[in-house]
C-alpha cells in the first residue's frame, strides 16, 4: 500500500472533524445565548427601572403653583430588587429647571419630550449607568409643561443576570455537545464495523479458502464486498490461466525435449555412419524448435508482464517498424523473400510499448516467413484506423488461414497443421500485446491471397 | 549563656505573638505588617469617642504599632466633611449612625470595596455592596423614669403609647421628650423610618403633639432631663445609650417595644482615597469580628451585632431583659440601601418636616 498521504485513522479524523464542528456550533450558539441573556438582563431590569421611574413620575404634583415632588418610599424599594446596585434620579421641570434629585444626571442625546419612557446608558461618577427618562405633561394652570424624571442605577444587577442565564445555557450547551459527541462516536463505531468484520473475515482466511465474502445487506458496504469478490475472482481466473499455461509449456518443453532425446537414442544406435548427418540434421530441427518454444515462451511471459506493470510511451510507430523490417531484411538477405512497406498516415506517434510491440511484428514477420512460400511477398504497412488510432498491416502472399480456423489460430500451442515447426505462440504473443494495448487483433485475407493481419492501436490520430 | 537564653526566650515570645496574630486575621501578612511598621489610621467619626473608646482601644492593643487618630462630627458636619475633602487630610475609616447619609455617600462613590470572609457573619441588611457595613445593632426604645411610673402600667408598644397619651393627657403633658428631628440625624432617620414602617405612626404623632413633647437635639439631654424627673418618657430613644445610662443608673427604665423595635446600626466604610487602606482594613475586619464584637457585648455603650457576642450589650441579653409572658421582640432593622435616600431628598425632606412640625410642635395660641 503505497499512499502519498500519511496513515490516518477514519474513525479519529470523523470525531475530530465532528469536534471541531460542534465546537464552531458552540462558538455561534454562545455568542447567541450572550446576546440573548444580555436582552433578557436588559429587558427585566428596564421594566424595573420603568416602573419605578413612573412611580417617581406618581409623587410630581403642584404645589402653589410650582411642580414639585413627594419621592415615593416605594419607587425606591423597588429598586432595592437590584440590590446591590447604586441609584440616582433627578426630576426636572420644563427645559432642565431641577425640582430635585442629582443636578448633574446626563441627560439622553436627542432627546425630544414624549409620553414614552426613553432608555440610555451612560457614565456617571465612573459608573457605567443605564437610565430611563420618563416625562409627563402638566396640565395644571400655572404650571402647565413637561415634567422629566430621570431614574438611574448602575448595572450589577443585570450582569449577574446575564452571567447567570449565560452560565447556565452554556452548561447546558456544553451537556448537549459532550452528549452529541458521544453520540456521534458510537454511530462511527457502528458504522465502520462491517469494514472491521470485512478485515477480520479475510484476515483469518487460509490460502485454499477461495469461497466469497457473504453478501451485505448494508447498501454502503455492499459495494466494497463486491468489488473484493469480483477481484478475488479475477485473481482466481489469473491463476487458473497460469496453471493452465504452465501444464502446456511443460508439455510442450517435455514433449521437445523427449523428441530430441529419441533422434539422440537413435542416432547413437546407427551403426551405418553415412546415415548420421541426416540424424544430426533432425536432431538440430528438434533443437531448433526447441530453442524456438522456449524463446516464444520467455517472450510471451515477457509480453505478458510487461502488459501487466508497463506504462505506454508516446512512440513513433513508422520508426518502430522500419526500424524492424530493416532487421528483418537483413535477417533474410541471402533468401528470395521480398518485403515491402507502405505508410499512410501524417502522424504515426502512439502511445505504446516499444518493446512489447516489436515483439509482437518481429512475430507477425517471422510466422509470414516460416508459414509462407520460398518467394514470399511480405509487406508492412502503417494506415489511420476507420474511426481512430493506427492499424498495423502484415500482408503476405502464403496459403492464409481459412475463416473457420482463425479463431482457433490465436489460442496458445494451437499449431493449425501438424507438419510445420511452429511453436504455436507467435499469434498468441500478439494478441497479448495487442490486448495490453487496448488494441484490437484482425486475422484477415491478404490481396494476393494470402494472410492479412491487421493490428489496430487505439488513439485519437486522424 | 544568659543572653542566649534571653534571645530563646524573646524569639519564643515573638513566634507567640505572630501566631496569635495570626488568628486573629485570616491575612497574616496584614497584621505582620501592621505589627513590624508604624503607621497611623485617620478616623471620622459621628460617635461619642467614649462609645467606642473599649473597641479602639482593643485594637490598640493588638496593634500597637498602628497610632489611631479619631476627629468626632455630628452627623451632618461629617457629611458635609466629606464632600468637601481636601487632598491633604482624607480619612481611612468614616463611621457614623446616620444610616442614610452614609448609604448616599457611598452611593455618590466615595467608598472603596471591602471584601472578607468576616463578612459571611454580618447580616445582609447590614452590607451594602461590600462598601458600607454596620458594626452594631442598635435597637430604638422608650425610656421611662421608674419612680414616675410607679403603679403605672408600661406602655409596651406604640399603639400602647399613643393610647396612654391620650387617655392620661395631664400625666404626660410637657413631660415627653424626644429627639428634634431638624437638628437630630439619628431623629430624623428613626421618624422617616417610623412613617414606613408602621402604620400609626401619624397617630403617634399627633398624641405626642397634644402631649406637648419636648425636642432636644441629643441623647444626652434627653436622658439626663428624664433621670432628673423632669420627663417621665423618653421617645424613641437610641437604645445602646440609653441601656449604658440605665445600668448605671437605677432611676432609669428602658422598654424594647413588642409591636416592632427599630434598629440603627453604626455604618462603617473606607473611603476611596483612603491613605492607609490596608491598615483601615484590619481596623473594619477586626471591628466586625467576633473577638471585635465581644469587646462591643461587654463593655458598651454600642450593642454587638453579631449572633455569637454576649455581655450585657448583646441581642441575646436584650432578648432576655426585655422578654414579657414568653413574647418574643420584633426586631426591626432599618436595612442599608438606596430606599433610604428617599428621606434625604430635598423636597421629601421639607415636607416631612413640616409635616412633623405641624403634628408635634403643636402651636396652644392657634387651636
Amino acid at each position: 500500500m503505497s499512499t502519498t498521504e500519511p496513515d490516518y485513522s477514519l474513525r479519529r479524523r470523523l470525531v475530530s472533524r465532528t469536534t471541531i464542528l460542534l465546537m464552531v456550533v458552540l462558538l455561534m450558539l454562545s455568542f447567541g445565548v450572550w446576546h440573548y441573556a444580555r436582552q433578557a438582563a436588559d429587558y427585566s431590569y428596564d421594566r424595573l427601572l420603568n416602573s419605578a421611574s413612573l412611580s417617581i413620575m406618581e409623587g410630581v404634583l403642584v404645589r402653589n403653583g410650582e411642580p414639585d415632588l413627594d419621592l415615593p418610599y416605594a419607587a425606591m424599594e423597588m429598586m432595592q430588587l437590584a440590590p446591590s446596585d447604586k441609584v440616582f434620579y433627578q426630576v426636572t421641570h420644563q427645559a432642565g429647571v431641577l425640582i430635585t434629585g442629582y443636578p448633574d444626571l446626563p441627560r439622553p442625546p436627542g432627546f425630544t419630550p414624549s409620553e414614552k419612557p426613553h432608555f440610555y446608558n451612560a457614565r456617571y461618577k465612573g459608573e457605567a449607568l443605564r437610565l430611563v427618562m420618563q416625562s409627563k405633561r402638566l396640565t395644571e394652570a400655572g404650571a402647565s409643561g413637561w415634567v422629566h424624571v430621570t431614574l438611574a442605577h448602575t448595572r450589577n444587577a443585570r450582569q449577574e443576570l446575564l452571567a447567570d442565564i449565560l452560565y447556565k445555557a452554556l452548561l447546558t450547551l456544553i451537556g448537549v455537545m459532550l452528549l452529541a459527541l458521544v453520540i456521534v462516536w458510537l454511530g462511527i463505531n457502528r458504522a465502520l464495523q462491517p469494514l472491521s468484520l470485512i478485515s477480520r473475515t479475510l484476515q483469518l482466511r487460509t490460502p485454499a479458502d477461495t469461497s466469497q465474502l457473504s453478501a451485505t445487506p448494508i447498501q454502503e458496504v455492499a459495494p466494497l464486498v463486491e468489488a473484493i469478490n469480483s477481484y478475488q475472482q479475477q485473481l482466481l481466473h489469473n491463476l487458473d490461466t497460469m496453471k493452465i499455461f504452465i501444464a502446456d509449456a511443460s508439455h510442450q518443453i517435455r514433449t521437445a525435449l523427449s523428441a530430441t532425446q529419441a533422434q539422440l537414442d537413435i542416432a547413437a544406435q546407427v551403426a551405418d555412419p553415412v546415415t548420421l548427418p541426416h540424424r544430426l540434421g533432425k536432431i538440430r530441427q528438434e533443437h531448433l524448435r526447441l530453442s524456438r518454444l522456449t524463446n516464444q515462451l520467455l517472450a510471451h511471459a515477457m509480453v505478458v508482464h510487461r502488459g501487466d506493470t508497463q506504462q505506454l510511451d508516446s512512440i513513433d510507430i513508422d520508426v518502430l517498424l522500419k526500424q524492424i523490417l530493416t532487421e528483418c531484411v537483413r535477417d533474410h538477405a541471402h533468401s528470395d523473400i521480398e518485403f515491402g512497406y507502405h505508410c499512410r498516415c501524417k502522424n504515426s506517434v502512439a502511445p505504446a510499448d516499444g518493446v512489447s510491440l516489436r515483439e509482437a511484428i518481429r512475430n507477425l514477420l517471422d510466422n509470414a516467413v516460416r508459414y509462407g512460400p520460398s518467394n514470399n511477398q511480405i509487406t508492412l504497412g502503417l494506415e489511420p484506423a476507420p474511426t481512430a488510432g493506427l492499424d498495423i498491416i502484415v500482408d503476405d502472399s502464403g496459403p492464409g488461414i481459412p475463416p473457420h480456423l482463425r479463431r482457433q489460430a490465436l489460442q496458445r500451442f494451437s499449431r493449425l497443421s501438424s507438419t510445420n515447426e511452429g511453436s504455436g505462440l507467435g499469434l498468441a504473443i500478439v494478441e497479448a500485446v495487442t490486448q495490453a494495448h487496448r488494441g484490437e487483433l484482425f486475422i484477415e485475407s491478404s490481396p494476393s491471397g494470402g494472410l492479412r493481419i491487421r493490428l489496430r492501436l487505439p488513439g485519437q490520430f486522424t | 549563656m544568659r543572653t542566649a537564653l534571653l534571645g530563646l526566650a524573646s524569639l519564643v515570645l515573638l513566634a507567640t505573638a505572630l501566631l496569635g496574630a495570626r488568628q486573629f486575621n485570616n491575612t497574616g501578612l496584614e497584621s505582620a505588617r501592621a505589627q513590624s511598621e508604624e503607621q497611623s489610621l485617620l478616623i471620622y467619626s459621628a460617635t461619642d469617642r467614649t462609645a467606642i473608646a473599649p473597641l479602639l482601644d482593643a485594637f490598640q492593643r493588638l496593634y500597637p504599632a498602628v497610632t489611631l487618630h479619631y476627629r468626632e462630627f455630628n452627623t451632618m458636619e461629617l457629611d458635609q466633611k466629606m464632600r468637601q475633602l481636601s487632598n491633604y487630610e482624607t480619612p481611612d475609616l468614616v463611621i457614623s449612625s446616620a444610616m442614610d447619609l452614609q448609604v448616599r455617600l457611598v452611593n455618590d462613590g466615595f467608598a472603596q470595596a471591602f471584601e472578607d470572609p468576616v463578612l459571611n457573619e454580618l447580616p445582609d441588611w447590614a452590607n451594602w455592596r461590600n462598601e458600607a457595613f454596620g458594626f452594631s445593632y442598635e435597637p430604638i426604645v422608650f425610656v421611662y423614669n421608674k419612680a414616675a411610673f410607679n403603679g403605672r402600667d408600661l406602655p409596651r408598644t406604640h399603639e400602647a403609647l399613643a393610647t396612654a397619651l391620650r387617655s392620661d393627657g395631664l400625666f404626660f403633658q410637657h413631660r415627653v421628650g424626644s429627639y428634634d428631628v431638624r437638628t437630630s440625624g439619628v431623629g430624623y432617620l428613626v421618624a422617616s423610618q417610623d412613617e414606613v414602617t408602621s402604620s400609626i405612626s401619624g397617630r403617634l404623632q399627633e398624641s405626642l403633639g397634644r402631649a406637648f413633647t419636648q425636642v432636644y437635639c441629643c441623647t444626652a439631654q434627653i436622658l439626663d432631663a428624664i433621670s432628673s424627673g423632669e420627663l417621665v418618657l423618653g421617645y424613641n430613644m437610641l437604645g445602646s445609650y440609653a441601656l449604658a445610662r440605665a445600668y448605671a443608673d437605677p432611676r432609669l427604665g428602658v422598654i424594647v417595644p413588642h409591636d416592632y423595635a427599630l434598629v440603627v446600626s453604626r455604618v462603617a466604610f473606607i473611603p476611596k482615597q483612603a491613605p492607609n487602606p490596608a491598615g483601615a482594613k484590619t481596623l473594619l475586619r477586626y471591628m466586625l469580628s467576633l473577638e471585635g464584637q465581644q469587646v462591643i457585648g461587654q463593655q458598651g455603650e454600642l450593642v454587638a451585632i453579631h449572633p455569637q457576642a454576649t455581655g450585657p450589650y448583646s441581642v441575646s441579653a436584650l432578648q432576655q431583659q426585655q422578654t414579657i409572658h414568653q413574647q418574643s421582640l420584633n426586631f426591626h432593622p432599618i436595612a442599608l440601601g438606596p430606599a433610604l435616600m428617599v428621606y434625604l431628598d430635598q423636597s421629601k425632606r421639607r415636607r416631612f418636616v413640616n409635616e412633623w412640625q405641624n403634628a408635634l410642635l403643636y402651636d396652644p395660641i392657634i387651636p
